[in-house]
């Protein structure tokens, strides 16, 4: 298989590879720039765990391939952290709250939560289960992280 | 699990993408948003040489209306018909329709209304990793000559799981087929062969470039309903969504469709033409309807996805039901108070 040249820009940092076509944006995260805070779950889309925001948007890296999200920003739960080394406050809440058991699905759930609060600042609890809908998470019951998620919203 | 080989193409335009479909014939696999793609391509049920992004072609990202019409490029995001005014108003059943396909992590970018409609049919025995496969010979959707849904079936039995296509069929929608032979509308119904191996009209050389919708007058309304499992990244079990037009306190035009149950989304025309006439708050007349729908749906239904196959058919009819009686309520709110909306409409 011909290898293509990409550029890649994760977190604020442009990466060139050199990449099979074939290499989804979970694949090249992990392998090629060795973020692996990104999981891999299902592999299919279904659990969420992938997650990753692809211009402030959330988007399953296990179903995209890498070469489709050349030209835009990707944003990993690496890149969660502010300038000066702080976790984020979803993430602090998440750690506040108790939020994570085996913390699988916690980097998928963060960037979802993250995506989802920036567009709703002030949800209710409805709104976002509904938001985090797409994000599977199979220790907490969820009660936690939809905690987490309203004390952020409720501090900004 | 590793994606099979193939070649990357990113065409500039629409006239770039179509050549290279032409080019490659057969060997081609538009890749839109891939949530459905890629995941075939992962389970080896899809393996083309090309692979053609519609990534560049930003001229297909549109709503707008053109005269009686309403015209939805094919890669227009799920969460755009989601939220624009113009389809909540105008066509509640796909707005809804597209907040249930996947969920709003998937809604945002990746899911198109185009790849939902294309979306392939989908059974218990064929949707599995090649390893789950290889215990056996291949099925009539894999090329081999057996069923494992139904017995000596000499044909796929695999269903349309499509939200989107049940929806769009109801609504009556056009759907635009480019080539470089040119651009042909082929009404929704005839986009559907209704065979499992090979489910849509189009050929190997042809992109879906835009879904047409008629724009309804104002005692017209539309539903859709869907059962699941999970409330978000399911596929539907069975569904169904109901258009309906009222004139001076009867049904005037009706069209319900069944969805989940054959391989191409089931309009009951039969049905449909004899809810018209009916007042619309003849509640029997929906009790028989539902019951007519089931009748029918239950005729091209089989033991292929993941619930009993009693429970979908009993199941079919209440979708049916609930899409009939929400249609009417709808019809009922758009003539009585123009632009109301129902609480369920403007939740997203």
């Amino acid at each position: 298989m011909k290898k293509i040249p990409l550029v890649l820009s994760v977190n604020g940092e442009e990466y060139d590879i050199y990449i099979p076509p074939n290499r989804t944006l979970l694949e090249v995260l992990r392998e090629e720039l060795e973020l692996t805070g990104t999981k891999e779950g299902c592999g299919e889309g279904v659990c969420g765990s992938c997650t990753v925001l692809c211009d402030g948007f959330p988007i399953r890296s296990c179903l995209t391939l890498a070469a489709e999200v050349q030209g835009t920003e990707i944003t990993t739960v690496e890149g969660l952290k502010n300038e000066d080394g702080q976790l984020d406050l979803v993430q602090q809440s998440f750690i506040d709250r108790g939020a994570v058991q085996c913390g699988f699905c916690t980097p998928g759930m963060l960037m979802s939560a993250k995506a989802f609060l920036n567009r709703n600042p002030s949800p209710s609890e409805d709104d976002v289960r509904k938001g985090l809908s797409g994000n599977i998470c199979r220790c907490t019951g969820y009660t936690k992280i939809v905690e987490a998620i309203m004390e952020v919203a409720k501090k900004k | 699990m590793r994606l099979p080989s193939f070649e990357y193409l990113e065409p500039r335009n629409v006239e770039e993408a179509l050549e290279m479909l032409a080019g490659h014939a057969g060997r081609a696999a538009v890749v839109a948003g891939g949530t459905d793609l890629i995941v075939r391509m992962k389970q080896r049920l899809a393996q083309p040489a090309f692979l053609v992004s519609l990534k560049q072609l930003g001229g297909l990202n549109y709503i707008r209306r053109e005269n009686s019409l309403i015209a939805i490029g094919a890669t227009t995001p799920l969460v755009s018909l989601r939220d624009s005014d113009l389809i909540k108003t105008h066509f509640p059943s796909l707005a809804g329709a597209a907040r249930l396909i996947g969920a709003p992590s998937i809604q945002h970018l990746r899911g198109t209304i185009g790849g939902n409609l294309c979306l392939q049919t989908r059974c218990l025995y064929y949707n599995q990793s090649p390893f789950w496969r290889s215990g056996r010979p291949p099925c009539h959707k894999d090329q081999g000559k057996i069923c494992y849904a139904e017995e000596n079936s000499d044909r796929c039995r695999s269903a349309n799981q499509s939200d989107g296509a049940c929806a769009l069929m109801g609504l009556g929608a056009g759907i635009v087929l480019s080539s470089t032979r040119g651009t042909r509308s082929l009404p929704i119904e005839d986009f559907f062969t209704g065979k499992g191996e090979s489910p849509f009209a189009a050929g190997p050389d042809e992109l879906v470039t835009e879904i047409r919708i008629p724009v309804p007058g104002n005692s017209e309304g539309s539903s859709f309903q869907k059962l699941t499992y999970r409330s978000a990244v399911d596929f539907a079990l069975v569904s169904a969504t109901a258009w309906l037009a009222v004139e001076k306190g009867r049904i005037s035009r009706a069209r319900l469709v069944i969805g989940g149950a054959g391989a191409s989304p089931l309009l009951l025309k039969e049905t449909s033409d004899k809810l018209v006439g009916k007042d619309v708050h003849d509640k029997h007349a929906v009790e028989e309807t539902a019951r007519q729908a089931r009748n029918h749906a239950s005729a091209f239904m089989v033991d292929n996805l993941g619930s009993t196959l009693e429970y979908r058919k009993k199941m079919s009819a209440v979708m049916a039901k609930r899409a009939v009686q929400k249609a009417l309520d709808r019809c009922l709110g758009n003539s009585s108070v123009k632009g109301r909306k129902s609480q369920e409409d403007q939740k997203s």
